[in-house]
């Protein structure tokens, strides 16, 4: 007996070992192909995470240079007379736009025919050209300081190619070529001297502009309307305050030194707090993300607050009311939307939804609606309509998920109690799936900022941010998002170069919050499975 | 009537209010019947889950529903507040089932109405994702009650009834979640009679509970008979013994036999019920 147990277990292991690969049972062969398809997918994201971060360190190196130039060539100097002038066209834009309120003004409430109105504007007009016209002094030395810093800034980039040039031939072992090349290195002091010199040319230009603003200010005409004077004691306020400023200016020039470094922190400050994305830019190049940033989360914005009640209000109806029947036709539908490519959402967008709202804001009894009338087609509502579109599936699915979690006892117990179906609803399933529900919208938006065909499509592309000043009327404003500048710029930057890294950083920026949101998600998803028990 | 009420847990005024109702709604015997059960059918789309069921259910009593699982008590139970309207495809094809002489299947029935008169245990505890207090009140609350004196009022009486107030009345605030099991199945009867309801419907009430917490609860049937018509399924038949005056005995969908709890146990009738309480079969 002893002698016959071990014979039938040898039998039995040598059936079960009989088949081998690379010295593997099929057990073994099971676990390394699954463990192996689990290890690719981290593998692959580690690579991506890595590959961001690669291509993407290297931009605050080279925008600290990017900025240390902008110091050196004499712009930063040049640019604050800029900043002053182009603030007088900002004012100069105000004026424009009290004139089309004056318009109206005489058109639609006095009743004048247009030359009418034309002739009573006659005075203002002739105030608005004069006020134009006081920074003439200031304009034409700026335009001369713009070409010598432009100047200076060309010979630093030639100079920079020719190094390049020069270190490629020496890697390339052509040391005769190499030495050819003729470095001759820039003296800024030397250069900027001319720019410096008209420092007594501006003091004089900048009195003598005062001069003639507050000449004109003086007899400022006076309007026809109470709102309208309001306006034009506030425009007499800007200009105050504007004249104020002008010691500082002359303060900062008498200052300013080129040698001064640029600290390390400014090349991260000046992109997450830059408030100009400007390439190919004939004067200087600025990475600043903040139009962008706030471009992406208007959108996403709009987009959640057209969402949420959608999502969340169809998953509660197919989840808490619908009938099996309609069950089976609703559900389906909703879920197919996110089957609908997004570069067939965003002509949509463009073809017929941006055409459709635009019409929709120019009819006169909606005017009441903030920004209604509005001109640009594409813009942050039309681009939030469509993302809605977009997250509505996820937030849905996600929802109605939550609301299914919800045990069928809460619900017995509370009709039990005489609670109607409503009351049932909004007192006990929505407050028991509350976080699921949180979290649904939460990946809803993580889709929604993720997305970009649509915004590239829809959102109208302008690189700024919009103007808050405008109250809920800034939603009809076009924008630009991160996702929308990668697709766009990567194809045509120059690998390598500034512009190139700067957009792997908006990339990395956009990973990060993504993955913000995700893991925001997953947490408040397993406190709420705790809560349930 | 041993009745083993803690005199302190249940207050004077409850009783009169609960008495109340009873005179003005109808002549003397309907004070005796309660519940009036008119051979009824009931379906499950096409299964049939009751054939032809009448029974009479007696005011302030305690009635229990025994049976083998399958056999239709809880399906009767549930018809009595109407909970079987949420099941889609369900149906009374036959019969009625009325409450002090008003057919509650009538269209012009107000469910809520029904409900708030007659309340339902669960067999699985249910206590809302709530606090203790908000758990309490929220029948109240759902009648639009919320003077903040009264409903501290009713929480107290209400786990005072429920002979859950010694144990919670320092941790009214925290989640219902948070009690044990027995402790959560009391607090679910301080809810339903929070509504101050004719009727307390209990779908086997005990048979997740261990044997402390299921003589707690088997206590507090007894103290609340004085003051509520109960009804209660229950696949243990000595708690039937225990608690209940009038006992039913169902199989297959079929009332069997329906007498005084002493005779069901004692004599019965029925050969199949002796057999069942007997304990051959079921």
């Amino acid at each position: 007996m002893a002698s016959s147990a071990p014979a039938d277990d040898t039998h039995f292991i040598a059936y079960k070992g009989s088949f081998r690969l690379f010295g593997l049972t099929l057990d073994d062969c099971i676990r390394v192909f699954f463990g192996g398809n689990a290890v690719v997918s981290i593998i692959v994201l580690a690579l991506i995470t890595y590959f961001l971060f690669r291509e993407g360190s290297g931009f605050f190196g080279q925008n600290r240079d990017n900025l240390t130039v902008y110091r050196h060539a004499g712009l930063e100097y040049v640019d604050f007379i800029r900043t002053q002038q182009d603030d007088h066209a900002a004012l100069t834009r105000y004026l424009s736009d009290l004139r089309v309120r004056q318009f109206t003004h005489y058109t639609m409430e006095k009743g004048l025919s247009l030359a009418q109105a034309n002739a009573a504007l006659a005075s203002f007009d002739d105030f608005a050209g004069q006020y134009g016209d006081t920074v003439e002094p200031i304009r034409t030395l700026v335009s001369d300081l713009t070409e010598q810093a432009t100047a200076i800034k060309e010979k630093f980039t030639v100079m920079e190619d020719k190094k390049v040039e020069r270190t490629q031939l020496l890697a390339a072992g052509k040391e005769a070529e190499a030495a050819a090349v003729r470095i001759v290195p820039i003296d800024f002091v030397v250069e900027l001297k001319p720019i410096l010199g008209t420092l007594p040319a501006y003091r004089e230009a900048s009195a003598e502009f005062a001069k003639r603003l507050t000449a004109v200010l003086a007899d400022a005409p006076a309007m026809p309307a109470r709102e309208l004077q309001t306006r034009m004691e506030r425009f007499q306020q800007l200009n105050a305050e504007y004249m104020a400023g002008f010691p500082a200016v002359t303060r900062n020039l008498e200052t300013w030194d080129y040698n001064k470094p640029v600290p390390v922190t400014q090349a991260f400050s000046s992109f997450l707090f830059g408030r100009q994305w400007l390439t190919a830019s004939f004067w200087q190049d600025w990475y600043g993300v903040i139009p962008l940033v706030v471009g992406s989360i208007m959108v996403s914005l709009v987009a959640l607050i057209i969402a949420v009640p959608l999502g969340v209000g169809s998953a509660i109806y197919i989840n808490q009311i619908a009938t099996p029947l309609e069950q089976k036709f609703i559900k389906p539908c909703i879920e197919f939307i996110s089957a609908i490519p997004s570069v067939v959402l965003g002509f949509f967008g463009i073809a017929v939804l941006g055409q459709a709202l635009r019409a929709l804001s120019q009819v006169s009894w909606l005017s009441w609606v903030p920004g209604f009338p509005y001109s640009e087609r594409l813009n942050i509502l039309t681009a939030g309509c469509l993302l809605a579109l977009i997250a509505v599936p996820t937030i849905f699915t996600l929802a109605e998920d939550a609301l299914n979690n919800v045990p069928r006892a809460f619900k017995e117990a509370s009709f039990a109690l005489g609670a109607t179906r409503l009351q049932t609803i909004i007192r006990i399933i929505v407050p028991a799936s509350l976080s699921g529900i949180i979290s649904a919208v939460l990946l809803g938006l993580g889709r929604v900022i993720g997305e970009t065909m649509v915004v590239l499509l829809c959102a109208g592309n302008r690189i700024a941010i919009p103007d808050f000043t405008a109250g809920l009327a800034v939603i009809t404003q076009p924008v630009h998002t991160m996702t929308g500048i990668i697709a766009q710029e990567m194809g045509e930057v120059v690998h390598g170069s500034i512009h190139y890294r700067a957009l792997f950083v908006v990339g990395m920026l956009l990973f990060f919050l993504s993955l913000a949101i995700n893991y925001a998600a997953q947490r408040i998803v397993r406190r709420y499975r705790i809560s349930i028990g | 009537m041993d009745t083993l009420a803690p005199a302190p847990t249940l207050r004077p005024p409850s009783a009169p209010a609960a008495a109340s109702s009873a005179p003005g709604s109808g002549p003397a015997p309907a004070a005796e019947t309660l519940i009036e059960i008119d051979h009824v059918d009931f379906f499950y789309g096409a299964v049939q889950a009751l054939h032809d069921i009448s029974l009479s259910i007696q005011d302030k009593k305690v009635t229990a529903f025994i049976g083998p699982s399958g056999c239709g008590k809880s399906t009767l139970l549930r018809c009595f507040n109407r909970m079987n309207d949420l099941i889609d495809g369900t149906r009374i094809a036959k019969g009625s089932i009325k409450i002090r002489g008003i057919d509650i299947h009538r269209p012009d029935v107000d469910v809520i109405e029904l409900r708030k008169r007659v309340g339902m245990v669960f067999q699985k505890s249910n206590p809302f994702p709530k606090s203790i207090y908000e758990n309490i009140t929220y029948g109240l609350k759902l009648q639009g009650v919320s003077n903040k004196a009264r409903l501290d009022e009713v929480v107290e009486k209400s786990l005072r009834g429920a002979a859950l107030w010694e144990e919670v009345k320092d941790r009214l605030h925290t989640s219902g979640l948070g009690l044990s099991g027995g402790q959560q199945q009391r607090l679910c009867i301080a809810r339903a009679i929070a509504v101050e309801p004719e009727i307390i419907l209990m779908d086997e009430p005990c048979s997740a509970l261990d044997p402390v917490a299921t003589a707690k609860v088997e206590e507090l049937i007894q103290t609340l008979r004085t003051r509520f018509t109960i009804v209660i399924v229950t696949h243990n038949m000595q708690q039937a013994a225990r608690c209940s005056d009038k006992t039913a005995f169902f199989y297959m969908g079929k009332l069997i036999e329906y007498a005084d709890t002493r005779n069901i146990f004692m004599n019965p009738a029925n050969p199949q019920t002796e057999a069942y309480v007997s304990g051959r079969f079921g």
